[in-house]
């Protein structure tokens, strides 16, 4: 299976900016799931500087920086993705590992929790209190194998959570997602992230984007997709299993991973910083497409 | 004799046979010998010294803090012959060993994935920065600079407290501390073989200028020594005289996160002459702020994309960016087993003994015996001490302790109590123990390290007190490390600053460009102030007697004027004015004394002063001395009553002198040319609109011959012209020749037409990119200014008719020149010393 993808950010300034500076995370990675075959990134007013590397997490990363005036900055993305179709796991001999026998096997170790040890702690943006941990605990209970525990975990989000776009903010802290069950994408993984780490299992946060498919008929409308996120646990063995909470799906066909982190500010699609006296404007448009 | 020796008994050096050590014994052979009455003189001359240098240090959140003084204990610290050696070679090791820690914690992670390292120490310290990993620096040693704190136990055995790795301060404050004991009290140098302090800032120097990026793709113009800054959090940093002090010692220029900025991946310095590339940053800003693109994202002392800079090569920072990773109690107990590993060494000095609690055993061990250890985070507070005495809490708050360190095991470590020795310490006059710490200093140096033959020490604020640090009032001492021979490196004498050390072309930083700028300003406002209220005080003071009704007209005009020309409103203004001319003294004295009231002379001398620290390491020490006397006028309270009267006035004659002491010292105490020019550029600007303020509020408004007589008196008496008026037309005080005085005439140097030529002077030798494309636009605006006033009929500015209310003329000469004038600074500032202010767009892509 193969995807086109088009992301494009648009900022405008309401006062003329002299210099800024950014970093994107919005090239995909290749995976044992997919191949990113060909990718262009596309930035006006051009930059005068732009450097590409890896980041700690293996992620590509671009830097770059736009050092005259200039009032609208936009940025396109187009990459090409190859799905690829994966060999049955042998699920059947790591699946039923339960959440003990799982941190166990890291503690015993170290060559592998060094580099799994990263997803296990709390980070501000997945900061659990009592309630989130008991609602935790409801899912992941002692003896129950970790892949039918993450999966009821992404179940009841998806039922209990109320998908209201606007509600939250990326500063908003996970106990009011929590106290109100509402939230987008990002709330749900650092949700179910929380919620995994509380019990000492190790969980990521997975960017990228999901295909939206419209209904017969209908002719699919360009740029109504967007950026997703969902998040993934650690199993030995059989390494990270994707959970989509937003969606109650495990994510294959139609999700393309952009990258990873601890949470959402490791791999944030754009940071950056300006240098300006006004405020601005801000437009994402984003469009999956399946060619063939 | 006899009397020393008994009180130094109880101290530390004192060995098992009771006996005092030679070393000691000889300090105080020399220290006896200056006799109890001398040391208490010396005592004090030391205390003024550092008073009169602006030795100070801040502490945060006591509004009270700022500009604390520095406390120095005359007796130093002594390490013998015979220990230094062991100590060093412990030091240098320990420098070696985390220098090798930082580079594998940034590169290839063995520590980790060998277990050597528990992962919890590290991926849950803040100061691991992920954002830095496989960064490859230039110099050999990752970790440039390094601090220990160690201590001495009651047995003699040295022990390791604490790590600093980010940005260590102290090794000014040390350099300091010396340059002072060797000022005051070389006596008790005699005899003594003290090492010398120089040799490490001389290989720091040296480390810094070699850290330079070697591969350059973009050689720097004129080729040229590298460009090395000093990177300070801004003046009320608690260590921001020694930012400002080794800026002047190291000839590196001080600089601010926003005089910095990236362009090309390159760093840059803002300065009057455009943007000049920097090679070496050391920096004094903590690592997560040093960058708002990549790291802490609100900071507003860090530079946007400085990270990318270094990752691309094209600066080096010293210490690197993540080096914070190391300050971490945690890796204390594993360090043994690094050393181990990394060197195939076994550590020379021990750490203080640490549990980290990760460990169940160790979490155990911490529990039960919480109450007879000290507890620390992993990650130091930056907000103040992050040690708990477990002895000094109650029941609940153990218990409460306990619940926090069962939640998050692996944030927590219990570290052993040392009974710290105690060391003599002069103490209000009197001999007492005090507990000490030495804090020492190391610098990379080809393979390895040097380390300072001294350092500096700190001992607590009481005879009990187990928690040693600044911030809670400590008292810091000299160290000397004793030799068997005379040092011959370098005479003491070699270790005051050379100021104005940095290289005479370097073109002066924008940000302190407008620091001077104001200094300038603020300096005459203080004096244009100071000279009007004595003015009005004097006429007060002497027309009390017998009161005509011309003189009260007088003094009403005055006190009105005086409420405008210092923009203390209401004052002697509005409805409610009656009760103030009752009793203007009351009003005076606010004007004067009272630092809340916006515009008053004290307001605007804290504001000088504020400015002044923003560019400390510009200032001779005679110039600390003239502002510490200013500081000292201000600072009495003065009571309402006749004499209360007469001290005022004998203030404002005080504060007017060392102001002009103050603008004297200038031109040779500013290291640099540009600098004084800036400063002087404010003051012409400020005296210009003073002068027109002045006129504007006195002169322009009809009143009686009588009355308009005395004021023309009084201005000219706050111009300090009387005298030359009289000289120059002997002629009673008249409307016209006062006008052709201080406005006309080009050779009073208290007249607009003379301010006027001074700033077309000055602003010429500023850097411009226009040259010879005409004008710029603050050269357009004097060249208006002086038109119109050449263009002003002399004759019409003094004449009036009868029915008039006010000389028109003058009021509508005196409101356009301000109105011109008062544009300049703003396009100077923007030509000069524009800053802009970063905005960060919140990435809010949240959808689906």
């Amino acid at each position: 299976m193969k995807y086109l993808i088009s992301h494009q950010t648009t900022y405008t300034y309401y006062e003329p900016v002299s210099v800024c500076y950014n970093v994107l995370r919005l090239v995909p990675r290749n995976t044992d799931r997919q191949l990113c075959t060909s990718v262009s990134v596309t930035i006006h007013p051009e930059p005068d500087s732009l450097q590409e590397y890896e980041d700690f997490f293996g992620n590509k990363v671009i830097y770059f920086s736009i050092e005259k005036e200039h009032a609208r900055l936009s940025v396109k993305v187009f990459s090409e993705i190859e799905k690829r179709a994966v060999a049955a796991r042998e699920i059947g001999l790591y699946g039923n590992a339960t959440i003990e026998s799982v941190k166990r096997q890291l503690m015993d170790n170290p060559q592998e929790v060094g580099d799994i040890g990263q997803y296990i702690f709390e980070t501000p943006m997945t900061a659990w209190n009592e309630e989130i941990a008991a609602y935790a605990r409801a899912s992941l209970r002692p003896g129950l194998p970790v892949l039918e525990a993450a999966g009821d975990l992404m179940r009841r989000i998806f039922s209990d959570f109320r998908f209201t776009p606007g509600f939250t903010a990326v500063s908003t802290p996970l106990e009011t997602v929590m106290r109100e069950r509402k939230g987008v994408c990002q709330d749900f993984a650092h949700l179910a992230i929380a919620c995994c780490r509380s019990v000492g299992l190790p969980a990521r946060y997975v960017s990228g984007y999901i295909e939206t498919l419209s209904p017969p008929g209908v002719e699919k409308l360009i740029g109504v997709d967007a950026s997703h996120a969902w998040f993934s646990v650690y199993i030995p063995h059989l390494g990270w299993v994707d959970f989509d909470p937003t969606n109650n799906l495990l994510p294959a066909e139609q999700h393309i991973t952009i990258g990873w982190g601890r949470d959402y500010a490791d791999i944030a699609p754009m940071r950056g910083v300006l240098l300006s006296s006004g405020t601005h404007g801000l437009s994402v448009a984003v469009d999956v497409r399946r060619v063939k | 004799m006899d009397h020393f020796a008994d009180q130094a008994r109880l101290q530390e050096g004192i060995g098992e046979d009771g006996k005092m050590p030679l070393h000691w014994a000889a300090f105080f052979r020399s220290y006896a010998r200056l006799g109890s009455e001398e040391i208490a003189g010396r005592n004090e001359d030391l205390t003024r010294l550092l008073r009169e240098n602006g030795v100070t240090y801040n502490i945060y959140g006591d509004p009270n803090g700022l500009n604390r003084p520095w406390k120095l204990d005359m007796i130093p610290f002594l390490i013998s012959n015979e220990e230094w050696p062991v100590m060093e070679a412990g030091l240098l090791q320990r420098a070696r060993l985390l220098n090798l820690i930082l580079e594998d914690i940034y590169g290839e992670g063995r520590l980790v994935r060998s277990g050597i390292l528990p992962f919890e120490l590290l991926y849950n310290h803040p100061g691991f920065l992920r954002q830095c990993s496989g960064i490859p620096l230039p110099g050999r040693q990752h970790l440039v600079m390094y601090s220990a704190d160690l201590a001495r136990s009651r047995e003699g055995k040295i022990w390791v407290v604490s790590d600093r790795t980010q940005a260590p301060s102290g090794s000014g404050y040390a350099l300091e501390n010396r340059t002072a004991m060797t000022r005051v009290v070389p006596e008790l140098f005699e005899g003594q073989n003290v090492r010398h302090l120089s040799p490490y800032f001389n290989a720091l120097r040296d480390g810094l200028n070699n850290l330079a990026p070697r591969q350059r793709t973009m050689p720097r113009p004129g080729g040229g020594a590298p460009r090395i800054v000093i990177l300070t959090p801004g003046s009320s940093n608690e260590t921001y005289f020694e930012h400002a002090y080794l800026s002047s010692y190291l000839g590196f220029t001080l600089v601010q996160g926003n005089d910095l900025i990236v362009k090309d991946s390159y760093v840059w310095l803002k300065t009057m002459g455009g943007l000049e590339r920097v090679d070496v940053i050391l920096r004094r800003v903590d690592d997560i702020y040093c960058d708002p693109l990549e790291l802490k994202a609100d900071s507003q002392l860090g530079v946007p994309g400085l990270l990318q800079a270094v990752r691309s090569g094209h600066v080096s920072i010293a210490n690197p960016i993540g080096s914070g990773v190391l300050e971490n109690p945690g890796m204390m107990p594993f360090l043994q087993p690094m050393a181990r590993y990394l060197l195939s060494e076994d550590l020379l000095i021990p750490t203080i003994a640490t549990w980290w609690c990760g460990q169940p055993k160790e979490m155990n061990y911490v529990l039960n015996l919480l109450s007879t250890l000290v507890i620390k985070k992993i990650a130091r507070n930056p907000a103040g001490s992050s040690s708990i005495d477990g002895a000094a809490l109650s029941h609940a708050q153990l218990q409460q302790l306990k619940a926090q360190i069962i939640a998050h095991p692996a944030l927590y470590v219990g570290q052993e109590k040392v009974d710290i020795s105690s060391t003599p310490s002069l103490i209000n006059g009197k001999m007492e123990s005090r507990k000490v710490l030495f804090r020492s200093f190391l610098v990379s140096s080809g393979d390895g390290y040097v380390a300072m033959s001294g350092g500096l020490c700190r001992t607590s604020s009481e005879p009990g007190n187990f928690i040693i640090s600044n911030q809670s009032g400590g008292i810091s001492k000299d160290a000397w490390i004793l030799s068997p021979e005379p040092d011959r490196i370098l005479a003491p004498l070699k270790e005051t600053p050379d100021r104005g050390a940095a290289a005479e072309e370097d073109m002066l930083p924008s940000h302190a460009a407008e620091n001077l700028f104001w200094v300038g300003r603020y300096t005459e406002r203080v004096l244009g102030n100071a000279r009007f209220l004595r003015t009005v005080m004097q006429f007060l003071a002497e027309g009390n007697k017998g009161m005509t009704e011309s003189n009260r007209l007088t003094e009403r005009s005055l006190l009105v004027a005086l409420t405008q020309y210092t923009y203390t409103y209401p004052g002697f203004t509005g409805p409610g004015s009656d009760a103030a001319f009752a009793n203007p003294w009351a009003e005076l004295k606010e004007v004067l004394l009272n630092e809340k009231r916006a515009g008053s002379l004290k307001f605007n001398f804290l504001q000088f002063q504020r400015a002044i620290h923003e560019v400390r390491e510009h200032w001779s020490t005679d110039t600390w001395r003239v502002l510490r006397t200013m500081e000292e006028e201000l600072a009495q309270d003065i009571p309402l009553s006749h004499q209360g009267h007469l001290r005022m006035l004998h203030t404002l004659d005080n504060l007017i002198t060392f102001i002009v002491a103050f603008i004297g010292l200038n031109r040779e105490s500013i290291s640099r040319e540009q600098g004084w020019i800036v400063l002087d550029i404010g003051r012409k600007i400020e005296q210009s609109l003073l002068l027109l303020t002045m006129l504007k509020t006195t002169l322009v408004n009809r009143s009686s011959d009588q009355v308009e007589y005395s004021l023309r008196q009084s201005v000219l008496m706050s111009h300090e012209s009387l005298v030359n008026y009289r000289y120059k037309y002997r002629r009673p005080i008249d409307n016209r020749l006062v006008l052709d005085f201080l406005l006309f005439d080009p050779n009073n140097p208290r007249s607009l037409t003379y301010h006027l030529q001074r700033l077309r002077v000055h602003l010429k030798q500023l850097p411009n990119d226009q040259a010879g494309y005409g004008l710029t636009e603050y050269e357009r605006l004097i060249l208006e200014a002086d038109t119109l006033l050449k263009l002003s009929d002399k004759d019409s500015l003094a004449a009036v008719k009868d029915d008039e209310a006010k000389y028109g003329f003058l009021d509508d000469l005196l409101t356009r020149m301000y109105g011109l004038l008062v544009a300049i600074p703003a396009v100077i500032s923007k030509t000069y010393f524009k800053h802009e202010v970063p905005h960060f767009p919140s990435d809010d892509l949240y959808v689906l």
